[in-house]
């Protein structure tokens, strides 16, 4: 990565539940395109940092920088920097009272027809340009880009099931489209096949490797070592809190310094 | 069996006394209608409060006057607010119909009111998550998302409290409201026996009760029905 400007800018962020500190002060930048897996043992502060990306958990303290605004900063309009920032969970969460179609077009058409509403109120008082396009015309731009979002994924024809009758894999990667009709500049992955069984994992990797190569900037948790030798530009160890080992999957799995990172990876591999 | 009849016929048939039960029927009907649209209203409110405040801890004082609320209204007895209500802070007012409702409907927000917290924390936590991390709003979240789940995992115990509150409603003919409860009262202060209008009341109660039951047993067959068929609220996880 040359100079350029890091799209995601972590700075001495830490979080604490109560008295327990679960992040100290992590610094960690993260580039425009760039794939960096996070691996460590359970409550090593992995997840954590994750969710505190897109602040889901407020950090307690430090700043989390995308797009020049600390969003850590309870004074920001959080919904404004998550809607760029994709995230797909271990138990998928999907919305149980949607179809799957709704599912995707759920947060995009509510937050279209939002503004749509707000242009109409400005442009009654002759503040602003008439709105151009018209409700239904924005359900149905959402609607047929669900539908190429299915059709991406083979799904077209559970467009109108509800979640509960498919599989953990075709959950996942609903839940994984639904965030991308969003246009998200960064995509975060909390342990997204964990809760898959095994023969299911493939399928939501296989996904995952298409975003990667066509260059969207992903944050991924995972205990799939094989996958993040083969994705991650830079892999993060974390140990207590910290990251505690960084570098490229080779320089991490080949020929990792630290003896908590060596007993880690013995554990794993 | 002779004499039983005229007294059955004196308990309901003299001078359209029948007509008497049906008047009385209907404004325990209404009274419990009323009482349940407000004690929603207020429930739900009140669990919307709390289930925000639990979860993003804003709110904060709105959850301790809630529950300040609910400890009180669940604390003392229903007869003893509707006679604060009645005699007390509407002594003004000779509605009593509407004084029952009223009361029935802010006693049974309390109970309402928990029912529906429980209908809001069945949701998994995981779908206010999805829907924050899409950038909805917390409010746009519950209204698209959670209240929809809610309504549907809290809707028969919802409709039980319904009818709890017809039979319960009864309590009003202490105030001198003429309820379905207060009829037989009437009657026998006519007739001097007690039997027939006491067990006439009974039976209008059981009927109304029993239709009621019949109606939360076809939503409960219709919920479970839309779960098999993929409606579900459960994804079994």
């Amino acid at each position: 990565m040359e100079n350029k400007k890091p799209l995601i800018e972590v700075k001495e962020l830490s979080k604490s539940f109560g008295s327990l500190e679960v992040l100290k002060s992590v610094s960690v930048d993260i580039m425009q395109g760039e794939k960096v897996v996070i691996v460590g043992a359970s409550g090593s502060g992995k997840s954590t940092l994750l969710r505190c990306l897109n602040c889901l958990e407020d950090p307690t303290g430090g700043a989390v920088i995308f797009e020049d605004e600390n969003i850590a900063d309870p004074k920001v309009d959080i919904n404004v920097h998550r809607q760029k920032m994709g995230m797909v969970f271990q138990q998928f969460n999907l919305f149980n009272n949607k179809t799957v179609l709704q599912n995707i077009t759920l947060a995009p058409v509510m937050l279209r027809k939002r503004k749509l509403r707000q242009e109409k109120i400005r442009h009654f008082f002759r503040k602003g340009e008439k709105p151009t396009l018209t409700k239904e015309q924005i359900l149905e731009e959402e609607n047929g880009k669900a539908m190429k979002l299915l059709a991406r994924i083979g799904l077209e024809d559970k467009a109108n099931v509800y979640p509960s009758t498919l599989s953990g894999g075709q959950k996942q990667r609903i839940a994984i489209v639904r965030a991308l009709a969003m246009n998200p500049k960064v995509m975060l992955f909390d342990e997204p096949t964990s809760a898959l069984d095994p023969e299911m994992v493939g399928e939501v990797l296989d996904l995952m490797k298409q975003l990667a190569n066509e260059g969207m900037t992903m944050v991924i948790v995972t205990h799939e070592m094989g996958f993040a030798r083969e994705v991650a530009d830079r892999v993060l160890f974390m140990d207590g809190g910290v990251i505690a080992e960084q570098g490229t999957p080779e320089e991490v799995f080949g020929n990792p310094k630290s003896e908590r990172l060596k007993a880690f990876l013995a554990k794993v591999l | 069996m002779k004499e039983l009849w005229t007294r059955f016929s004196k308990a309901f048939i003299v001078q359209d006394r029948w007509k008497m039960y049906l008047e009385g029927l209907g404004n325990t009907l209404l009274i419990a209608l009323i009482a349940a649209a407000i004690g929603i209203a207020i429930g739900v409110c009140m669990a919307m409060i709390k289930y925000i405040n639990k979860k993003t801890g804003k709110l904060k004082v709105l959850a301790k006057i809630c529950n300040f609320y609910i400890t009180i209204v669940r604390g003392t007895p229903v007869v003893l607010q509707l006679m604060i209500l009645y005699f007390v802070v509407f002594a003004f007012w000779d509605n009593g119909i509407m004084i029952g409702a009223i009361t029935f409907g802010m006693n049974s927000g309390a109970y309402v009111a928990e029912i529906a917290r429980s209908g809001f924390e069945s949701v998994d936590d995981g779908q206010m998550e999805a829907g924050r991390s899409l950038g909805l709003s917390t409010w746009q979240t519950m209204r698209s998302v959670i209240i929809p789940q809610a309504v549907r995992n809290c809707l028969p115990p919802l409709f039980n409290e319904f009818i709890m509150l017809v039979k319960e409603t009864a309590i009003v003919g202490y105030v001198g409201i003429y309820d379905l409860g207060k009829i037989p009262g009437l009657i026998q202060s006519r007739t001097f026996d007690y039997l027939f209008p006491l067990l006439i009341a009974a039976v209008l109660y059981l009927i109304v009760v029993l239709a009621l039951t019949k109606v939360l047993h076809m939503i409960e067959k219709r919920l479970a029905k839309s779960d098999r068929n993929g409606g579900g609220v459960t994804n079994g996880k």
